[in-house]
């Protein structure tokens, strides 16, 4: 920016004008035609059908209903409130204890191997990695067989080593909220744990020395030098997990179903977090409408997590560079 | 401990002539108890984190899967589960329509991704600017989430059920990648794409001969992201994808497994293990550049 401004002062007006590619436009056209057709097509298409009552009854004819679909997820008097305040605060609860629980436990982890004694850390750092390594879909589905109180082999080895009675993992809903956050903390950490790791040696050592020449104790240089850079560093990247975690479908979709079964609440489970609440509306129950308000609630309240993310964080901010 | 062992090797910096053994005997009783207290918590950690992903394994060689007991090596190992699958035929075809699928999207997505980075790195124009961010925050709201505005439009375009249809539904451009192509791409120096220019390079030479070949590690990362990423997509190949014949990877593997365990558990760990190994190696490779990027770009800002 500075140089441009330099140059406008200097060449004048058309100069600088005279500067811009057209033909850039060209080389964007093809992202910003998918990225239109794709994502921004879809998001009015979808904000225009949550103000329908576009659902299998209404497959051809529907009709503008105006906000009757949010009037009835939000008002908590009506009977559908169960479908959106509920699973909105499992939805909440869900995406900040696993982004907090994974970031301790990465953080954690990474402080032990960030140890140049431990002259085999590489070898630990492989091994830990391997849950990211595994495509998300493949170990949430073998969580699944892992945990079934049947037969699965998590109750098999708690009950065969430890002598604890089998947990119904997926069966009862506590058990069942514990067992989806459990996994995600498993499959996040290291994702968690590589980030930590390169905050923690991107770290200066003259901070250190001059912490140790302050005679500072261990806690000390740990609370005010190393934490300070590491969670500097981690924060760009710690949001938007938990943006991600907001949405992760594969979480609850392909480890419990959504369920165990909600007596209240004859659509969704236990389990379900918005995003697979609006998915189920959409394909089980061909609730098209209530499907797209969902997700258009969905949308609003990412876009504010985001806000305040971009806003607190300053993340990507070289794109303005 | 951090401290110690930051200030150590500095002290070391200093004294080049300091051996190993030098530098084994200068450790304080506290740090090698601190030491191996570390080493024990992390062994811990390994076995939590890796017996899970190890019952797999057993359970793709153990041939009755009727019954499960507990056990940390197959009694009597067969390869009776792999042969079930590979009998079954379906399998390779679901490999197949994955990897056509992938392969399809990731060539696309690597080449749209290359041309838009490439216009915010090293060129300018009007929207430049917030360009980038303002596609990074529309993408904050995932594609599935407009899955009724999706399935409805396929639907009445009869589009249901095809491979095709699944293609097209994957090509939306991530902002998340341009955003760390155009990142590699400024670490260019900004001294060859300039000397280009003066040697009369036209702006698709600047592309295709300098800044493109330079930018190839990224390239191949992006690649494989996209490739790996197509593998464990579940929710749009399970909506839109009806037929066994046109199953990906994920849906057969989901199909195998929810809702008949008992009878299929060791067919699908077999498919688990050989598609999560190669899958996983890739990934090993593909994520040190990504995270260097990540670290790298967080760093800057």
């Amino acid at each position: 920016m500075a140089t441009v401004m330099e140059m406008r002062r200097s060449h004048g007006r058309e100069r600088a004008k005279r500067r811009v590619d057209w033909i850039a436009y060209g080389y964007l056209s093809p992202a910003l035609v998918t990225i239109c057709v794709l994502s921004i097509l879809p998001i009015f298409y979808t904000i225009y059908i949550s103000f329908t009552d576009f659902n299998q009854m209404h497959f051809l004819s529907y009709q503008f209903v105006g906000l009757k679909n949010y009037e009835e997820l939000l008002n908590p008097h009506d009977p559908l409130s169960n479908l959106f305040l509920p699973t909105f605060i499992w939805t909440l609860v869900y995406a900040l204890c696993t982004t907090a629980l994974a970031y301790l436990v990465g953080l954690f982890l990474a402080v032990l191997l960030n140890n140049k004694h431990m002259r085999e850390r590489t070898l630990y750092r492989m091994l830990l990695i391997v849950p990211w390594a595994v495509p998300n879909l493949i170990s949430m589905l073998a969580w699944q067989g892992l945990l079934n109180d049947q037969y699965g082999q998590i109750n098999a080895l708690l009950h065969g080593v430890f002598g604890l009675p089998r947990i119904p993992w997926l069966t009862s809903a506590l058990w069942a909220r514990i067992a989806v956050i459990m996994v995600n903390v498993w499959a996040g950490f290291p994702y968690m744990m590589t980030v930590c790791l390169g905050a923690l040696q991107s770290i200066p050592t003259d901070q250190y020395e001059a912490a140790e020449i302050d005679g500072a104790n261990w806690w000390q240089v740990f609370r005010y030098v190393t934490m300070p850079s590491v969670w500097r560093i981690s924060l760009p990247l710690l949001i938007p997990s938990f943006s991600y975690n907001f949405n992760n479908f594969n979480a609850s979709y392909l480890l419990t179903g959504g369920g165990p079964p909600n007596s209240n609440n004859p659509f969704l489970g236990q389990t379900d977090i918005l995003a697979t609440a609006a998915y189920k509306m959409t394909l089980t129950f061909n609730r098209y409408d209530l499907g797209a308000t969902i997700s258009v609630l969905l949308f609003i309240l990412v876009a504010l997590i985001s806000w305040v993310q971009m806003r607190y964080t300053g993340a990507f901010k070289e794109v303005d560079a | 401990m951090a401290i110690s062992s930051q200030s150590f090797s500095t002290l070391k910096s200093q004294h080049p002539i300091a051996s190993r053994s030098r530098r084994r005997r200068s450790m304080r009783p506290g740090e090698r108890v601190a030491l191996w207290v570390s080493r024990i918590v992390i062994w811990c950690v390994i076995v939590m984190v890796l017996l899970p992903m190890w019952f797999v394994v057993i359970a793709s060689f153990n041939p009755s899967n009727s019954y499960i007991s507990f056990s940390l090596f197959p009694s009597n190992a067969s390869l009776a589960n792999y042969k079930a699958l590979f009998q079954g035929g379906q399998f390779w075809t679901w490999v197949r329509n994955s990897l056509v699928v992938g392969v399809v999207v990731a060539v696309a997505q690597s080449f749209i991704t290359a041309m838009s980075a490439f216009a915010f790195s090293k060129l300018r124009f009007y929207g430049r600017k917030y360009g980038l961010m303002t596609l990074l925050l529309l993408q904050m709201f995932p594609n599935i989430l407009a899955i009724a505005a999706f399935y409805t439009a396929l639907a009445k375009l009869n589009m249901i059920d095809m491979l095709g249809s699944y293609i097209l539904v994957m090509l939306g451009t991530s902002a998340f990648n341009i955003w760390l192509l155009k990142g590699y791409m400024d670490s260019i120096p900004r001294e060859l794409d300039e000397a280009a220019v003066i040697d009369g390079a036209t702006t698709w030479q600047r592309f295709m001969h300098v800044t493109l070949p330079l930018s190839t590690p990224m390239m191949v990362v992006i690649f494989f992201l996209t490739l790996v990423g197509i593998f464990s997509e579940y929710m749009f190949a399970g909506t839109i994808l009806q037929s066994p014949w046109n199953y990906t990877l994920g849906v057969g593997m989901y199909n195998l497994i929810s809702g008949q365990f008992a009878k299929n558990w060791g067919e699908f760990a077999a498919a688990a293990l050989l598609s999560a190994v190669p899958l996983a190696i890739v990934f090993a490779v593909a994520q040190r550049y990504l995270t260097k990027g990540l670290v790298a770009g967080s760093v800057k800002g």
